[in-house]
């Protein structure tokens, strides 16, 4: 009936097993059909994040480095003088 | 770009929160070169020189990659984020098993505040049971096992209790500077402070690569720019689910009537379960650690050390990619609950056009969530696996440990980063680095 649903909250079982398993290939086919539905990145969108996230990582790599390279020196000249 | 970094640094609020995780990243490493007290770091850095350059120190590649070079330094830190990784598994799985815990959870922010307790004090446990496991293989020289020098100063017990406090204060203490970058910084702790280990060792390894073969560092570096590619472009992929919100008068003012769609992201679960899987590979490695200096390593020992311990066998492949789809679903169950989300949405009145509210739209969501997961789940199997594979093939495995896992740490992470300083940027009327 239409006001089935009002009252309840969504995780009511359903009422009967009505619901069949589902196939492997019915699977499959369904994954398709969601991935159609996927809205990809367009081409502009995926160079520029590509760009960026390199970037980034580039920056990122180059200030732990540099910091290894200090902190290391650093320590070395400490402890290591013995 | 640059304008972009200059407008983020000109914004105070995000200036602050830029530099605070820069600050904290910054001792993080220092705590990860600091020797912890009793180490010779001397021997240390000649021993781990000799190992680099050997071809046994390819087998420290993955211990390497997962400490952020911190362990075979001996430092304070030398456990690095691991321990708090794999206690945060081991909590997430137990809430599913476990009802008190799963109680708890449903309780909400006390509960979940419970959780986390019990996962800070699961994580100093791991680590005393780890960094006693490597003291000890310090103390009786396996750690390096080419080199003849003494790693640590005496090996007296005074001396080896106090390492192994060290080391596990050194753990809850990066387990404080995760929070405080969940907190006040930018992005989520756990995944930044991560991707710095990862980051620390990876010029290294191209270095590596470049020295012993300048081609195949080529060939890495075209595949490199190809999979930082294909994983931008799955993780910006949306499925948009429609939904239509009732108009409604409160009071004299008309609200709602608006259309928006839900996202859902292909892999809804971002890098997480490629995290969790290879840290809970990380453990027979591990294991075999410990069992490297016995005469006859017992049956179990032996097979774990000749299929699971390195990256190259058919087992571990199997293990990896199956672990991977497995968390990817378990992840994506535990954070996106359709029921939750089916009753918010008949609260305020929003529907997905041609579904019913109520439980037939928990339904559709979970109809949907599961057929994207499926290939979100193959596609960070796949990747995580293409070098693996591929360098396999090439018989140059050895050479890049872990490259799949490292590129979807390292561009994951990045682009949540910038996605969200992105969005600071936004709210502030600025456009962002994504024109």
């Amino acid at each position: 009936m239409a006001i089935d649903t009002r009252g309840e909250t969504a995780d009511k079982p359903r009422p009967s097993g009505e619901k069949k398993r589902t196939s492997p290939a019915l699977f499959y086919r369904q994954i398709v059909a969601e991935l159609r539905k996927v809205i990809w990145p367009t081409r502009k969108d995926l160079i520029n994040y590509t760009i960026i996230v390199m970037v980034f990582v580039l920056i990122m790599v180059g200030i732990v480095s540099a910091l290894d390279f200090l902190l290391t020196e650093g320590v070395l000249a400490i402890f290591g003088g013995s | 770009m640059l304008t972009a970094i200059t407008r983020a640094f000109r914004t105070p609020d995000l200036r602050n929160k830029l530099l605070f995780t820069l600050g904290i990243i910054a001792l993080f490493r220092l705590g990860s070169v600091l020797p912890t007290p009793g180490v010779n770091a001397e021997n240390v850095r000649r021993c781990l020189e000799q190992a680099q350059a050997g071809d046994a120190g390819n087998i420290y590649g993955m211990v390497q990659l997962f400490s952020g070079g911190a362990l075979l330094k001996l430092s304070v830190f030398a456990l690095g984020i691991m321990p708090y990784i794999t206690a945060s598994i081991i909590l997430q799985l137990l809430v599913v098993v476990i009802p008190r815990l799963e109680a708890l959870k449903k309780e909400g922010q006390a509960g979940t505040a419970k959780i986390t307790q019990y996962t800070r004090y699961l994580t100093i446990g791991l680590s005393i049971l780890q960094s006693t496991a490597f003291v000890a293989l310090a103390r009786t020289g396996q750690l390096f096992q080419q080199c003849q020098e003494d790693v640590l100063l005496n090996d007296d017990v005074f001396t080896v209790v106090t390492m192994v406090i060290t080391m596990t204060a050194g753990t809850a203490v990066i387990m404080w500077l995760g929070e405080l970058i969940t907190d006040r910084g930018v992005g989520n702790g756990m995944s930044i402070l991560i991707f710095t280990q990862v980051i620390a060792v990876f010029p290294a390894e191209l270095v590596n690569i470049f020295r012993q073969n300048s081609f195949a560092f080529a060939a890495v570096m075209v595949v490199g720019v190809f999979m930082i590619a294909a994983v931008v472009f799955v993780e910006q992929a949306q499925r948009r689910l429609p939904v239509q919100y009732a108009k409604r008068m409160v009071g004299r003012r008309m609200y709602g009537g608006t259309s928006t769609y839900i996202p859902l992201k292909v892999n809804q679960a971002g890098i997480i379960p490629v995290i969790f899987a290879s840290s809970l590979l990380y453990l027979p490695q591990l294991v075999t650690t410990l069992f490297a200096g016995q005469e006859q390593p017992n049956v179990v020992v032996q097979w774990i050390s000749t299929n699971l311990a390195t990256g190259d066998t058919p087992v571990y492949m199997a293990t990896f990619f199956l672990l991977i789809v497995f968390f990817t679903y378990f992840y994506v169950s535990i954070t996106f609950n359709p029921v939750e989300v089916a009753d918010n949405m008949k609260k305020y009145g929003g529907f997905i056009p041609g579904i019913r509210p109520g439980r037939p739209t928990a339904e559709y969501l979970n109809y949907v969530l599961t057929r994207l997961t499926a290939p979100g789940a193959l596609y960070l199997g796949l990747i995580s696996m293409v070098p693996i594979v591929a360098l396999a093939v090439a018989g140059a495995s050895q050479n890049f440990p872990f490259g799949g896992t490292s590129i979807l740490i390292m561009v994951g992470v990045g682009l949540d980063t910038v996605k969200q300083i992105e969005s600071q940027l936004q709210q502030r009327n600025y456009e962002g680095f994504l024109k």
